[in-house]
């Protein structure tokens, strides 16, 4: 089975919602794929894959599950991407304890 | 027993375990031997072991991060652990190795053609490369040093297994076992700055001078140091056991037991009264406290007090703002441990450069010349003030709350001051129409930009006392990034520069009735306890392990000659005639 939908995080598929997605992928007994329309499709359990499709905010992605738990793994993958995640303002990195 | 030469920086001896930091670590791979002498079955395991020590030191960085920072900050170490088992390499690194090539090899092969795809490629995707290449290195260093310094390790806490203490080492300077001394070709004053003191139990490098910024730190944190030992520096294998001894500025290695004995028995004994100049003028010694948990370290090193109460724990890493009454709890707790003491809190000082989601700071190009400090308090966190005074003046009229002194961090203005102070005035008024008791603690101001230097007469007029921030006045004197290693010669208090601005402060307080006193780096290092007794300080707070040393130093000083010494020093003009006024050596500065 298969959805389309827009890819919602600010950070696209990139750093944190990446993680996160390859994370979830892994949590069900279903091969999770995912990629651009009309491209070919990559495996969602592995960072490098889905780093590599360099999909950003607002694009429209397909997933595609199969196996015992696809619809789950389906509903689980498409919730985080339709999320707008929670990623803070970037906080410039350091915080060095602050002495004075 | 052998012993090695080099400078001794801070004078306290230590003895423990030697561990060599390379952050540029040589991961070069030795040649590609013959497959048909590959054991697959081995080289499977060991990826596999690789792994699980990489895991374990990414999934404590990540902790450690969440914890320290943020949770946005830490996320990056979970991107690493999904490029560390991402299924694709596994199955490529593993079928290369079935094929006969060793596990190092084939990993690097592997994230190599990886590093490949992203690099070149803007933003988002060339950090990609940044992690891969960061993954790679630490699955690298558990295969390549943790197998070649197996045999060399025997130090006395080899609990640890190797594998993953060469996959943690090289990032993690903050959790490094207790007992460690830190061998490195040279420290950044970053990587010094995040040593645990409680668990290193000595520095030795290869390059470096008393001065560098990096030795100033180590001495600020009573770590034992000798810096400048040269080459031989590399004769010593991890493992080995070392004694480091800043006062002879030497390094024994494997020490006998007299020499063992002689450096644990020579560690920071409290001084628990108040001392004086050796002609009598009084300094006071406070320590410096970011937490509950240090307020017990603070008076068990015979601290007189709490020169910075750092109020920020209460806010980072949780959902929502402090109550006053969490906030009045935190207070009396650090009052009670200093009954007859003065405690200066620090209302809180917050910017861009210190994430704490909930109070939905601005992003901004350059958070230290941004929204922070007391321009947060008396704009849009208003609000946040307005409670911690509450919790402050309340606080002030407990049993212990004489000793309640509250500071402003980052003044630049003297409006600020005057508007600051009102809004205490107006809290006040607010609790007595309540009927809650409360009282005025003194008041003061930070200094730690030059406006406030500049305008220190005006500040102390309408104030109780100034502190001055040497770490931020430092930066923001000289315009260099105190966490920025490639500016750090320029971000040193021993600049003439900065000593003026010192100079500026301690004399425009002096013609008032206010005190001033200095929480920073610089209040910490013994070997500066002369200069600023002598600049006109009354106090000086520091990390509560240095309090010891400085109280011993100031014991020492003659406050007439520390006079004499301060006026030459500020007389300077460059930063090397100052350290030949200090007596100061210059190497590695």
């Amino acid at each position: 089975m298969e959805r389309t939908v827009t890819v919602e995080p600010e950070a696209g598929l990139h750093a944190r919602p990446a993680s996160k997605l390859v994370q979830t992928a892994n949590r069900f007994d279903a091969e999770v794929s995912i990629g651009r329309d009309d491209d070919g499709l990559v495996r969602a359990d592995s960072m490098l894959s889905v780093s590599g499709l360099n999909v950003e905010h607002g694009e429209s992605v397909r997933v595609v599950a199969e196996g015992p738990d696809a619809e789950a793994a389906l509903d689980a993958v498409c919730e985080l991407l339709t999320s707008p995640v929670e990623e803070s303002p970037d906080g410039a990195g350091d915080d060095t304890e602050d002495a004075p | 027993m052998r012993t090695l030469d080099g400078i001794g920086s801070t004078p306290r001896s230590g003895v423990g375990a030697a561990r060599w930091y390379r952050p540029d670590a040589d991961l070069t791979l030795p040649d590609r031997p013959d497959p048909a002498s590959v054991d697959p079955g081995a080289e499977l395991a060991r990826y596999e072991a690789a792994r699980d020590a990489v895991r374990e030191a990414l999934r404590d960085a990540r902790d450690r991060t969440a914890e320290r920072v943020g949770e946005d900050e830490a996320a990056v170490f979970e991107a690493h652990e999904g490029f560390l088992d991402d299924p694709t390499i596994i199955d490529d690194v593993e079928a290369a190795i079935r094929d006969g090539t060793p596990a190092a090899h084939a990993v690097a092969d592997r994230f190599d053609g990886a590093v490949a795809q992203f690099e070149g490629m803007e933003g988002r995707m060339a950090e990609r490369a940044d992690d891969l290449r960061d993954v790679r290195d630490r699955l690298l260093r558990a295969l390549l040093v943790g197998a070649g310094e197996a045999d060399a390790t025997s130090g006395p806490d080899s609990g640890e297994s190797l594998g993953s203490a060469a996959a943690r080492s090289p990032p993690d300077l903050g959790a490094l076992p207790e007992g460690t001394v830190l061998l490195a070709e040279r420290l950044t004053p970053s990587d010094t700055a995040a040593l645990d003191p409680d668990a290193v139990a000595g520095i030795a490098t290869v390059e470096g001078g008393r001065t560098s910024h990096a030795a100033i730190i180590a001495r600020s944190l009573a770590i034992p140091a000798v810096v400048g030992v040269g080459p031989n520096l590399e004769s010593i294998a991890t493992g080995e056991t070392l004694l480091v001894d800043g006062e002879a500025g030497t390094v024994v290695v494997d020490p006998d037991e007299t020499r063992r004995a002689a450096a644990v028995e020579s560690g920071p004994e409290a001084v628990r009264e108040r001392v004086e100049t050796a002609d009598g003028r009084p300094v006071e010694v406070a320590a410096n406290v970011g937490g509950e948990a240090e307020l017990a370290p603070a008076t068990e090193r015979g601290a007189d007090g709490i020169g910075l109460f750092r109020t920020e724990f209460l806010f980072v890493d949780r959902e929502a703002a402090p109550t006053e009454h969490e906030q009045f709890e935190a207070v009396t707790a650090a009052l009670s441990a200093f009954p007859d003491d003065r405690v200066v809190v620090r209302t809180l000082d917050v910017g861009g450069d210190k994430p704490v989601p909930y109070l939905n700071l601005p992003d901004e190009p350059n958070p230290f010349l941004g929204r922070r400090g007391i321009r947060l308090s008396l704009g849009e966190h208003g609000d946040l003030f307005g409670t911690q005074l509450r919790a402050l003046l309340r606080a002030a009229a407990t049993e212990h709350g004489d000793g309640l002194a509250v500071m402003f961090p980052l003044v630049t203005r003297v409006e600020e001051v005057e508007r600051a102070v009102a809004t205490v005035e107006s809290v006040a008024a607010d609790l007595a129409d309540e009927g809650v008791s409360h009282a005025v603690p003194e008041l003061g101001a930070m200094v730690e930009t030059p406006a406030a230097a500049f305008l220190a007469d005006a500040l102390a007029e309408r104030l109780d006392f100034l502190s001055v921030g040497t770490n931020d006045l430092a930066q923001y004197v000289m315009a260099a990034d105190r966490g920025n290693d490639a500016v750090a010669d320029h971000h040193d208090p021993l600049h003439p520069a900065v000593l003026r601005a010192l100079d500026r402060t301690t004399a425009a307080v002096g013609g008032t009735d206010a005190w001033v006193g200095m929480c920073g780096e610089m209040a910490g290092d013994p070997a500066l306890t002369e200069l600023l007794v002598g600049l006109g300080f009354d106090e000086l707070s520091m990390s509560a392990v240095t309090v010891p040393d400085v109280k011993r130093r100031a014991r020492e000083v003659d406050a007439a000659a520390a006079r004499s010494l301060a006026a030459d020093a500020v007389a300077c003009e460059t930063r090397a005639e100052v350290l030949d006024v200090l007596g100061l050596d210059q190497r590695g500065a």
